[in-house]
């Protein structure tokens, strides 16, 4: 593939996104809107772009497709479908020039630039280069999605070759792509004799972020030995200084700002509260074994973390309660669910940390509901990148006095 | 017993809406959401080995019913370790050959109970389009190529929709008005969306409490083409075309099956099952039985009578005139597939794979079990005497006799 040909590198991605909105929707106008299908005779038939340059002007404007904040009711979707059209017939050596424009995508435009290319990687067939592939797949500094896209279009056209490529993955900053690279040393290791596949295992343990493969590995090496500390491997906080109850009836408290919660963004006065170390598997807090088994009440929870760095990190929060979360007294995140479903990293919002130590204040909620199954009141929260490798670390327990 | 004497003259003024071809199974439970094929006949033996058609692996898990439309079956599924991954497959119905297969990236929360999925809504058609609802609250509308017409990330403009257990309403199009149910803890409404261009017609906020519901198609004297909202506090009769309120009735209604029609009533799941006549003035129930009672699967009514499937997977059959118990079969297993009539004959999937059939004239008497491995929560279609039973993974098209 030539260097022309690669889409852009962060940086000129970072530059494509600053383009205007109105110089892209002029252009949208011209390479589009001609070729608004009339009919559905037109939709088959559309006019492909007269360029590669106007191909990747339509592909940039699919990827913006319904902005963020458009409401998207109110917008006529149909030179987008036209738009996408005109992308689906681009020739075969066109089609990974536009793919950058998914790094630029919004949730809406990713799936119509993904529409209008698949259908374009359809008509190519074995035109797409197998070579040009693989090196999109290859080049960490693209966004994990246009990776993963140009992976399965490799794989569906080239397995082994596709497959070769994860050997270089077990660290890769694309989840999917990382965890495919995990799983295929654990198939290889299947074969392996025991110590050799332990080694293997433990390799894959340290390079896992999704927690089922965790948990599949952490179980095959405690059968085999290896003690492993699910908590740790997943970096769940797990010491906390938990509050009394207070009244949570008809759901009053979740918006009712309780002292702990008033003072901020000080931090909440937590003398007398009680220090609660997890011991769970998951890292949960389990607020009717700290506190008490009540119904209609709330507490809140504060942890120490340090960070090595400081910067922006996912709070990652799992609880079959409404939940709240601040990070050094700014809020992060607030979900007013009641047992409907319960799951690591349930919730994900970014907060904004600070190098060294901080402080995280959790508020748990707990209904009145009757059945058995909404009688669990706990957390488990953790603090990651965006791959899911842990960040947080806590300060060592100092001795009671 | 309540006196139904009202009934009769409403019945005869009612019309319920079918839109769809008669050679055509295009949405949740068939034409007009009824689960009954008239006039058709299918074959009373089938194994993975005798009377099978052909069967597909599909692309990833659902508890989606396939759709029949023309000389299509289109299902829905999703994949991938966070199951962000979409797909609408059309597949060639005499042949099971792979015509197009588009793909989307979820835009919304994918977290689902193990029993249900991402793809749990079935999708619907009016001969035009079809339009597929996933539980991330993602809308997309294909035409019969498989050409991307408009889509609604509709987690995007309410970030608070969906739930964790997995959202598993299924979208009906009713006189050119796509209708979504959203009924969730967070953001809950009811939307209504131009077939054509996915442009808003109209939206109403719902009580914010979880179901799993699908709207109900239904034309009323006076009132045109309507849609029957049923919510765990009562049902919401609205026009179709703009939302405006027709009816509404209070009373405990189940969260999962869906409300059953015959004639000028609806035989509503909640506590046990109750009918009540759209637009009647008396809130008072024509009739309530304690004996019909439905656990997952929704009812089924024809002519005068009609069926549930209970949660311990007996099946009662009764009049629908006065709820009158007629007769009872137990099954086994449990059922989250919907029972369907084709001829004279129930449909009833378990989950486990086993087709009861069971004869509806008379006193219910089991006449064949057929067996196909996996897990079945999904809806059988049938068209042209051929049945199609969906596993999470698979799809087999049952011969015609």
């Amino acid at each position: 593939m030539r260097a022309s040909d690669r889409g852009p590198a962060p940086s000129e991605a970072w530059a494509l996104r600053r383009r205007g909105s109105l110089r892209a929707a002029a252009l949208f106008v011209m390479v589009a809107w001609p070729a608004c299908p009339a009919s559905a005779a037109d939709a088959a038939s559309p006019e492909p772009p007269r360029s590669q340059a106007e191909a990747v002007a339509i592909a940039e404007q699919l990827a913006r497709g319904v902005g963020p904040g458009q409401p998207s009711g109110s917008v006529d979707q149909a030179a987008l479908a036209a738009a996408a059209d005109r992308l689906a017939v681009v020739p075969a050596d066109w089609i990974l020039p536009c793919l950058p424009a998914i790094g630029l995508a919004t949730p809406a435009g990713g799936n119509w630039l993904r529409t209008g290319l698949e259908r374009a990687v359809e008509r190519a067939g074995d035109g797409l280069s197998i070579d040009d592939l693989a090196m999109v797949v290859t080049d960490r500094r693209r966004p994990a999605r246009v990776r993963s896209l140009a992976y399965g279009w490799l794989r569906d056209r080239a397995a082994p070759r596709a497959e070769a490529l994860l050997d270089g993955m077990l660290d890769d900053p694309a989840l999917d792509l990382r965890r495919d690279a995990v799983e295929k040393r654990l198939v290889a290791a299947e074969s392996a004799e025991e110590t050799a596949r332990r080694d293997e295992y433990r390799r894959c343990l340290a390079a896992a972020r999704d927690v089922d493969q965790i948990e599949r590995i952490a179980g095959w090496l405690s059968e085999h030995g290896d003690k492993v500390d699910i908590a740790a491997v997943l970096g769940f906080v797990r010491e906390w200084r938990v509050s009394e109850a207070f009244d949570n009836t008809r759901g009053v408290g979740f918006a009712k700002a309780y002292p702990p919660e008033a003072s901020l963004p000080a931090p909440p006065e937590t003398s007398g509260w009680t220090r609660v170390e997890s011991a769970d598997r998951h890292g949960a807090i389990d607020l009717n074994a700290a506190i008490a088994t009540k119904k209609g009440v709330l507490a809140y929870a504060v942890a120490d973390v340090r960070m090595a760095e400081a910067g922006t990190a996912e709070v990652r929060i799992g609880s079959p309660c409404a939940v709240a979360v601040w990070v050094n007294g700014l809020p992060v995140m607030a979900h007013e669910i009641y047992h409907a479903s319960e799951a690591i990293d349930q919730y994900v919002a970014a907060a904004t940390f600070r190098a060294g130590p901080n402080t995280v204040l959790v508020k748990c909620c707990q209904n009145e509901q009757t059945e058995p199954w909404a009688a669990d009141w706990k957390f488990q929260l953790r603090i990651c990148d965006a791959v899911g490798s842990p960040l947080a670390t806590q300060p060592a327990t100092p001795s009671p006095p | 017993m309540r006196a139904t004497r009202r009934l009769p003259l409403l019945a005869a003024a009612m019309l319920w809406s079918a839109t769809a071809a008669a050679a055509d199974w295009p949405e949740f439970l068939g034409p007009g959401g009824c689960g009954v094929a008239d006039g058709q006949a299918i074959r009373t033996r089938w194994s993975e080995t005798e009377g099978i058609a052909w069967k597909v692996d599909l692309p990833g898990r659902a508890a989606s019913s396939p759709i029949i439309v023309g000389d299509l079956v289109v299902v829905t599924a999703s994949s991938g370790p966070r199951q962000d991954q979409l797909h609408i497959v059309a597949l060639d119905r005499a042949t099971g050959r792979t015509v197009w297969h588009r793909r989307f990236w979820a835009t919304g929360r994918t977290l689902v109970h193990p029993t249900s999925a991402v793809a749990a809504g079935t999708p619907a058609s009016d001969g035009e389009r079809i339009v597929a609802l996933f539980s991330s609250c993602d809308l997309f509308a294909v035409d019969l190529a498989g050409r991307l017409l408009w889509q609604r990330n509709l987690a995007v403009e309410h970030p608070r929709s969906g739930n964790d257990v997995g959202m598993g309403s299924s979208p009906r199009i009713v006189d050119g008005t796509v209708v979504v149910q959203i009924d969730c803890q967070g953001d809950a409404f009811t939307l209504g969306v131009d077939a054509a261009s996915g442009i808003d017609r109209w939206i109403v906020p719902r009580e914010k409490l979880a179901s799993w519901t699908s709207p109900l198609g239904l034309s009323l004297p006076g009132h045109g083409a309507c849609v029957l909202l049923q919510g765990q506090q009562g049902l919401d009769l609205r026009r179709a075309g703009d939302g405006v309120q027709v009816w509404s009735w209070q009373g405990a209604c189940a969260g999962i099956p869906v409300a059953a029609r015959s004639g000028s009533m609806v035989l509503v799941p909640g506590d046990g099952l109750v009918a009540v006549v759209p637009t009647a003035a008396d809130a008072a129930p024509a009739w309530r039985s304690s004996k019909l009672s439905c656990g997952i699967a929704s009812p089924l009514a024809w002519g005068d009578s009609i069926a549930c499937i209970n949660r311990a997977g007996v099946l009662g059959i009764g009049a629908a005139a006065d709820g009158q118990l007629r007769g009872q079969v137990r099954l086994a297993g449990s059922f989250w597939a919907s029972p369907i009539l084709v001829g004279t004959t129930i449909v009833a999937v378990n989950k486990e794979g086993k087709t009861f059939l069971v004869s509806a004239a008379g006193e219910p008497k089991i006449v064949a079990e057929n067996e196909l491995p996996g897990t079945f929560t999904a809806t059988p279609a049938v068209a042209d005497g051929s049945l199609y039973l969906r596993s999470e993974t698979a799809l087999w098209k049952v011969a015609a006799p």
